[in-house]
C-alpha cells in the first residue's frame, strides 16, 4: 500500500455543550434552554464547518439529540451534505436538552452509563427521530465510549451503522483525577487507532468474523502515545484546544500540535503504509468566553491553523479526508482481523529520548518501554474477550476499562517505595553476587517485519560488574495471530569469554483497572517441569516454588478469565513462581538460566482465555 | 464581602495544574486576587500568568518543530 494518511473530521451541533453551561453560565441559575446558549452553540458549529469547508475538507456531521429539535441545525446538515459531501451522522453525545430531560427525567448524558433498558429506549428514540427527519438511518454513530452490549443492540436494530466513535484512549483514572475527581470516563485499555470491536468487549478487537460486532470503531481523538500514558489525556491529542489546555504553547504558537499529527503520519512505517488521524472538537471548546486561560481568539485561531495544516498535507497528496462511513469501507477493504496496530513512538514534548513501542491485536495490547531496557509496562489480555457490562443496573455503573495484567504506572513497575514489587516484565542478569535489572538500561529500538512477525530490536545495552562486562541485545517478536510474545536475549562482548551469566527472565503481574489493589485470592500459580508440577492458590503467603527443566510457568487469573504462561523456546530453564503478600499484592513468574558469550535464549509469553 | 466570581479569564490554579489537577480559581474583588478552592494558593493575575509559564518547564521540546520520528 502506498502511504495513506486518513483523516476523519467530526463536528457536532451540540446545543448545550458540555462545559458551556457550567463554565460560561457561572453565577446564573441553571437553564439549559437559555436562548443565548443555544444560539452561541450553533454559531460555533457553523464556524467549525465553515473553517473545514474553506479548506475543502469533508466532515462527518454528528447530529445530537438536541440538534434534532433545531430546524436550523437540520437544514445546515442537509445543505452541507449536498454541497460538500459531508456525512450526516448521529452521535449519542449531546443528549442534554430540555426535551431529553423532560422525557427521561435525568441529567445523565453518557450513553454507556444508562441502564440497558434506557440505552435501548434512547437509541430507538434518536435513531427513529433521525430517520423521520432525514429519511434514512445513519451509517455512523458514537460517544466517548460505546459498550459492547450497546454496539450489538445498535447493529442489530440499525444494520446501516458501520462506524462508531467507541473510546477515548487511556481516559480513565488519570482524567478523573485531573478533573478534580468529577469526570467519570473510566475507559482505559483500548486501541489508540481504529479497530473492529468484538461482540464481547468493544475495547478488544475481533479475532474473526464470528466475533465481529459489525462496525469499525474509531477513537475519540488521536492521542500522544507517550504523554497520555502518564498524563492527562485531554492535554495531548489532535484537538487544538486540548493542547492549549495543556499549556503547550507560547506566544500563540503550538508546534507540538503539528509534531503530534506528523508522528501519527509516521506510524505508516509500522503499519504497512496506513496511518490515521481523528479530530473531534465539541463546541464548548470554542465559546466566546474563552476556555480557561485561552481567549476566544486563540481558540479559534488554533482550530483554523490545525485545519490549514491538514489541508496543506492534503494538497501535497499526503492526506486523504474521509467521512466516517467512507473510512469504515476503506478499513474493511484494507485490513484483516489479525493485522496488528504498531507504534514505535518517541517523546515529542519533554525533550527526552524516551521511546515506547505499542502493539495491539485481537489477543493483547502491550507497551514496551525502551527507557527501561525494553520492559513491558502495560499488558491487556484481549484474548480473554472479557464481557464487562457497564451502566446502571449492571452492578458496574462506571468502570468500562479493559483490565490489565501489567500496568507499571498504576502498579509501581520497577521502582517501589521501601518494600514490595511492582508490575512489570523485565530481565535480571547476575554474576558472582552482583545483579542488574535491564529496567535500568536506557536504550532505543528499531522496528522490522519478517513475514507475519513484527520485530522490535533493541540497541545492545552495557552491563558492568566489578570483574565482568558484557552486552545484552533484546529482540521482541510479535507473531501475528499467535497470542504470543517471544523475547530473545543474546549476551555478547564478554570481557571474560569463559564466564557464564545468570539470567532471570521474569514478569511481575496483578490485575485491575485502577491504581488500587484488587483481591488476589484464587489466582493459581503453577510450575510445570518435565517430571514434576507444583501449584498453589494465592493467599498472600509469600510462597515460592520452582522446578528444574521447566516446560512452563503459568498463572490462571480467574478474575479476568486469563491464563498467562511463560515458557522456554530456546534454552534450558529453571521455572519458578512467587506469590506476593499483603504489602506486595503481585505474583511473579520467572525462568532462570545461564548464558555464555554469544549465546541466545528465547522465551515466550502467551495469553489465553480460561472460563 | 460579596460572593466571589470568575475573573477576566477563567484561570486555573497553577499549583494544582502542576500536579495534574485542573481546578478553576475564583476572584476576590476586595483583595484583588485569585484563589483556589482546593489548595491554599492565592495570587494576582500577574503572578498566575508567571506561574503558568513556569509550569511549562517540563515541556523542553514544546517549541521545536520535529521532523525525525525514528
Amino acid at each position: 500500500m502506498k502511504d495513506t494518511f486518513i483523516l476523519n473530521i467530526l463536528h457536532r451541533p451540540e446545543m448545550v455543550p458540555e462545559y458551556a453551561e457550567k463554565v460560561t453560565g457561572q453565577g446564573k441559575k441553571e437553564d439549559i434552554g437559555r436562548k443565548e446558549l443555544l444560539t452561541e452553540s450553533l454559531d460555533i458549529f457553523k464556524l467549525q464547518q465553515e473553517i473545514a469547508h474553506q479548506h475543502g475538507l469533508k466532515t462527518t456531521i454528528q447530529m445530537t439529540y438536541s440538534s434534532l429539535f433545531n430546524d436550523e441545525a437540520i437544514s445546515l446538515a442537509k445543505e452541507h451534505h449536498e454541497k460538500y459531501g459531508d456525512e450526516i451522522s448521529l452521535t449519542l453525545l449531546g443528549l442534554p436538552c430540555k426535551e431529553f430531560r423532560e422525557k427521561y427525567k435525568t441529567k445523565d448524558f453518557c450513553i454507556w452509563m444508562f441502564s440497558m433498558e434506557d440505552k435501548k429506549a434512547i437509541v430507538r428514540d434518536v435513531f427513529e427521530k433521525f430517520h423521520d427527519i432525514f429519511g434514512f438511518y445513519p451509517q455512523s454513530t458514537g460517544s466517548y465510549y460505546m459498550d459492547a452490549e450497546l454496539i450489538n443492540f445498535i447493529k442489530q436494530e440499525y444494520p446501516s451503522v458501520k462506524c462508531a466513535v467507541a473510546t477515548c484512549w487511556e481516559e480513565g483514572p488519570k482524567a478523573y483525577r485531573t478533573c478534580n475527581n468529577s469526570w467519570y470516563t473510566f475507559m482505559d485499555g483500548g486501541p489508540w487507532n481504529p479497530w473492529i470491536p468484538s461482540k464481547a468487549n468493544s475495547h478488544a478487537p475481533a479475532t474473526n468474523e464470528e466475533e465481529d460486532s459489525g462496525i469499525v470503531a474509531i477513537p475519540h481523538l488521536s492521542r500522544d502515545l507517550l504523554a497520555c500514558f502518564d498524563g492527562n489525556g485531554s492535554n495531548f491529542g489532535t484537538h487544538p484546544q486540548n493542547v492549549l489546555r495543556g499549556m503547550i504553547y507560547k506566544d500563540g504558537k503550538y508546534p507540538y500540535l503539528y509534531n503530534l499529527i506528523d508522528q501519527y503520519r509516521h506510524l505508516a512505517k509500522y503499519n504497512r503504509g496506513y496511518a490515521y488521524n481523528m479530530m473531534f472538537v465539541g463546541p464548548g471548546w470554542m465559546n466566546k468566553a474563552g476556555r480557561w486561560e485561552a481567549p476566544y481568539e486563540l481558540l479559534v485561531q488554533s482550530y483554523r491553523d490545525c485545519m490549514a495544516y491538514y489541508a496543506e498535507l492534503r494538497d501535497k497528496g499526503e492526506l486523504v479526508d474521509m467521512t466516517m462511513a467512507e473510512f469504515a469501507d476503506w478499513y474493511r477493504a484494507n485490513k484483516t482481523y489479525t493485522q496488528p496496530e504498531c507504534a514505535l513512538w518517541k517523546d515529542i514534548l519533554y525533550g527526552s529520548e524516551k521511546q515506547l513501542f505499542w502493539y495491539c491485536d485481537p489477543y493483547y495490547r502491550t507497551c514496551v518501554d525502551m527507557n527501561q531496557g525494553g520492559a513491558i509496562v502495560d499488558l491487556r489480555p484481549y484474548a480473554a474477550k472479557l464481557e464487562i457490562p457497564v451502566g446502571i443496573g449492571t452492578g458496574n455503573v462506571h468502570d468500562a476499562s479493559y483490565p490489565f495484567l501489567v500496568q507499571s504506572m498504576y502498579r509501581a513497575g520497577y521502582f517501589t517505595h521501601y518494600a514490595g514489587e511492582g508490575s512489570i516484565k523485565s530481565c535480571k542478569v547476575s554474576y558472582k553476587g552482583e545483579e542488574a535489572d535491564l529496567c535500568l538500561c536506557r536504550t532505543k529500538a528499531k522496528f522490522s517485519e519478517e513475514g507475519n512477525d513484527r520485530i522490535l530490536t533493541l540497541d545492545p545495552v552495557d552491563i558492568e560488574f566489578s570483574d565482568l562486562t558484557f552486552k545484552v541485545t533484546t529482540r521482541f517478536i510479535f507473531s501475528e495471530g499467535s497470542s504470543e510474545i517471544k523475547i530473545s536475549r543474546i549476551i555478547t562482548d564478554m570481557s571474560n569469554p569463559d564466564a557464564k551469566v545468570h539470567i532471570n527472565e521474569y514478569i511481575t503481574a496483578c490485575y485491575g483497572t485502577t491504581e488500587y489493589p484488587e483481591d488476589m485470592n484464587g489466582i493459581v500459580l503453577r510450575c510445570r517441569g518435565k517430571e514434576e508440577e507444583k501449584e498453589i492458590v494465592y493467599a498472600y503467603k509469600c510462597r515460592e516454588e520452582s522446578v528444574k527443566d521447566a516446560a512452563a510457568v503459568e498463572a490462571v487469573v480467574p478474575q479476568v478469565k486469563t491464563k498467562m504462561t511463560v515458557y522456554p523456546v530456546k534454552g534450558t530453564f529453571e521455572g519458578y513462581f512467587r506469590e506476593g503478600y499483603a504489602f506486595s499484592p503481585m505474583f511473579t513468574l520467572g525462568l532462570n538460566t545461564e548464558l555464555s558469550n554469544n549465546e541466545e535464549m528465547i522465551t515466550c509469553l502467551k495469553l489465553e482465555k480460561v472460563d | 464581602m460579596p460572593q466571589a466570581g470568575k475573573g477576566r479569564l477563567n484561570y486555573r490554579c497553577p499549583a494544582c495544574f502542576i500536579r495534574e489537577l485542573d481546578i478553576d480559581m475564583f476572584y476576590d474583588k476586595e483583595k484583588k486576587e485569585y484563589y483556589c478552592l482546593r489548595c491554599p494558593f492565592t495570587g494576582t493575575e500577574e503572578e498566575v500568568l508567571k506561574l503558568n509559564e513556569m509550569a511549562k518547564f517540563r515541556y523542553k521540546a514544546m517549541m521545536e518543530r520535529i521532523t525525525d520520528f525514528d
